[in-house]
């Protein structure tokens, strides 16, 4: 039986190796590809507002788009090489976070004002939020790490934000990694996850963030030099501030489900209001003006008044990631 | 009973003895631990490239895939002591651990077939989980069975080494193809596809389904029989040590998330932290086991645990540098090589040979739930106290745990010697 089991093994291991190899030749022909050829068309023109997006092919989202700016209605191609599925941009320097050409592998470019990359990374996780500070100092991005075999539990899935110095490209710190005070005293748990940076557009020293843990989506307050966040309410994910500072643009989440309404809260006050939009939007919203929010639904871009009347419009078709461009 | 073992050891083929005659380990085990292996590739590589290919080619949210990973991992509990208890009573130990390599193998052929839904996809995943559940038991009750109970330590060694090379060459495979072919999830598939039939072949080829300790004689065990393990004089106490040490060992997925909160380095170096656990395992896992029989195997399992005391103190330092981490990481993989693998061939020395599957079965049913108390227990006293209490509250629970169950095992051991 040894003997006879034996020959049967080896022509088994050999079959497979024959079949398997040809698969993965024949694969390795064929066409593969990330990054789609995709462009965004404008759908709408904003009054005296360029805005830079990520085309995006609304059958495969998750491919690389171009980097494109609408302007008056024109859609210009920014270079041609640079792709993401998540990009932003300030005072010269931008963010650009997509796949790597593996398919499983994810990287970010830091860019200059000539749309140039001065310096890429490795990204532990999926692309999920970047933003530079209006002066170009910072940066800061958000990836989703999951599928870790070994990070089964406590967390389905965890987060990761690190912070970027926008002029060497390099990243400084990882929030994860800061000191958490909420009302007025230490806080921590194993579950902690940050995620949606926005920093304060007059000094970027100060910025605002989610911390995820339980059932709890905080807003909390850091700055940058004290490696400190203190918490300030509950219930809002991915803030996004207002050019003026005053207000954050944020997602609400529907209680007990992963569906979110876009709200706006004072900054004073941490009162809160709905805008007009009225489907579920996963993303961290833009300010196109200190009025108007601009933001994505995954295929489209639109804008909705951030006081909370009128009604949501299709800006841009085939795009997210909006950017809105400040001189 | 010498006689007897000396005698057939002569009739095996000349070859495998003197293939495997310098660590003295059964042909069956090797085979076992080449079926452990060939299956770990095939599911490491899906493991590893299944979220991106959910993320990436089917757009499904992270969100979603946070939901199928998590639903199913408490599937296997339930399984594991049925399906051992079922191959004792059946004493089919090879035929139902096929069951389980064959649902898995199922699932991959699925996965290439069939697997280009969201919810698809997470059937096949439960189906996977089910498998290995099913397999466990009575895979390790025929490593048991096969070897002399004085070489229990040195076999598990040798399977579990082989097991993880297998779980580290999975990635790598995975990888190569996606280098040589980007983005082409299908051909992991297949070549997943093909490491799980190769897997399941060796199983039914070359393992022998009733090695030299396998009962051959009396009735087949009652329901009843296996449940009175629970208050068996020699096992009962080693169950009771096992619950109380998985309690108080801190999972490892937790240390990572510790050392990653503690520690200042790149993310990229994130990911070594498995690699070098897992390389400090494999090399580790072979020569503790045979210490293990020299010198007994509750010393080591002790010893192996007293190894987290120094990952704890790790975690304890306000500045940790490349080297502390190293040392760390290196404790952590002998800390995994001198527990589980020991633990188990403990248990095959004490278990009577017709309740191997079924006390096994029950075994790690106990240490996973001891873990998953230890992990919600760690995860509430990291937000009650902090990190560096919640670390200092485990070290102490460990000691305690380690000074009563000495005395449990080593009760264990003795009855097992005596019988």
């Amino acid at each position: 039986m040894d003997s006879r089991g034996g020959k049967i093994t080896v022509a088994l291991v050999v079959a497979c190796v024959l079949f398997g190899g040809g698969y993965v030749v024949y694969a390795a022909l064929g066409p593969s590809q990330t990054t789609t050829d995709a462009s965004p068309t404008a759908a709408a023109v904003p009054a005296d507002a360029a805005v830079m997006v990520r085309a995006v092919d609304p059958s495969s989202p998750a491919l690389n788009g171009g980097v494109f700016v609408v302007e008056d209605g024109k859609v210009r191609r920014r270079s041609k090489d640079l792709a993401c599925e998540r990009v932003y941009y300030a005072a010269g320097g931008g963010i650009c976070m997509g796949v790597a050409p593996s398919g499983v592998d994810y990287t970010a470019s830091v860019f200059d004002a000539d749309y140039q990359p001065i310096h890429s990374m490795r990204l532990t996780g999926l692309p999920s939020r970047a933003r530079v500070s209006a002066d170009g100092r910072y940066g800061a991005m958000t990836v989703f790490v999951s599928g870790d075999a070994y990070l089964s539990s406590p967390t389905a899935f965890s987060t990761r934000t690190y912070l970027l110095d926008m002029k060497s490209g390099e990243q400084i710190e990882q929030l994860e990694q800061f000191d958490v005070e909420k009302d007025g005293a230490p806080f921590d748990a194993v579950d902690f996850n940050f995620w949606g940076i926005t920093f304060d557009p007059t000094d970027s020293d100060r910025f605002f963030a989610t911390l995820g843990t339980g059932d709890h989506h905080y807003l909390v307050e850091g700055s940058v030099e004290g490696r400190e966040v203190k918490v300030l309410r509950d219930g809002v994910e991915c803030p996004s501030l207002s050019p003026d500072g005053k207000q954050i643009a944020f997602k609400s989440r529907i209680e007990d489900t992963n569906r979110w309404r876009l709200h706006v809260l004072d900054v004073a006050t941490l009162a809160d209001h709905p805008v007009a939009e009225k489907r579920s939007i996963d993303d961290q919203a833009e300010w196109l003006d200190d009025d108007t929010l601009v933001y994505s639904d995954g295929e489209n871009v639109y804008t909705v008044p951030a006081g909370g009347s009128g009604e949501a419009a299709l800006l841009i078709r085939d795009a997210t990631s909006p950017v809105a461009l400040r001189n | 009973m010498y006689q007897v073992e000396a005698s057939k050891a002569l009739l095996k083929p000349r070859l495998w003895r003197s293939r495997t005659a310098r660590l003295r380990v059964p042909r069956n085990v090797i085979m076992l631990g080449a079926v452990s292996l060939l299956t770990d590739i095939s599911s490491e590589m899906v493991a590893t490239v299944l979220p991106m290919y959910l993320i990436f080619s089917l757009g499904a949210s992270p969100l979603v895939f946070g939901a199928i990973d998590g639903t199913y991992r408490g599937a296997a509990a339930l399984v594991q002591v049925l399906s051992g208890f079922t191959s004792d009573r059946w004493r089919r130990h090879k035929e139902v651990a096929g069951l389980g390599y064959g649902l898995s193998a199922l699932g991959k052929v699925a996965l290439v077939a069939a697997g280009n839904t969201v919810g698809g996809i997470g059937a096949i995943v439960a189906v996977d989980r089910v498998g290995k559940g099913i397999r466990t038991a009575p895979r390790d009750a025929l490593i048991s069975l096969s070897s002399a109970k004085d070489k229990l330590a040195t076999s598990f060694g040798v399977h579990r080494a082989m097991d993880s090379v297998g779980a580290m060459l999975g990635p790598l495979i995975a990888f190569g193809i996606l280098f040589l072919a980007p983005a082409r999830f299908d051909a992991v598939f297949v070549v997943s596809t093909l490491f799980a039939v190769l897997g399941l072949a060796v199983l039914i080829l070359n393992v022998e389904g009733k090695p030299r300790r396998a009962p051959r004689e009396g009735a087949p065990p009652q329901l009843r029989a296996a449940l009175a393990l629970l208050k068996d004089r020699s096992f009962a106490p080693l169950l009771l040590a096992a619950a109380g040490l998985s309690i108080a060992s801190v999972s490892d997925a937790l240390i990572y998330v510790g050392l990653q909160r503690t520690i200042d380095f790149e993310p990229a170096v994130f990911p070594l932290l498995y690699v070098m656990t897992a390389i400090s395992f494999m090399a580790l896992a072979i020569p503790v086991g045979q210490l293990a029989d020299r010198v007994g195997k509750v010393p080591v399992l002790l010893a192996g645990h007293a190894l987290l005391f120094i990952v704890y103190a790790v975690l304890l330092m306000t500045s940790v540098g490349y080297l502390a981490l190293a040392v760390c990481l290196v404790a952590l993989g002998g800390y995994f090589a001198a527990t589980e693998g020991v633990m188990t061939a403990l248990a095959g020395a004490v278990l009577p040979e017709r309740l191997q599957a079924s006390g096994i079965g029950i075994l790690i049913t106990v240490v996973s739930l001891g873990r998953l108390v230890s992990s919600v227990a760690f995860g509430a006293l990291w937000f009650a106290i902090g990190l560096q209490s919640a670390v200092l509250v485990f070290g102490a629970s460990l000691a305690l745990a380690m000074a009563l169950s000495a005395p449990l095992l080593l009760r264990a051991q003795r009855t097992a010697a005596d019988g």
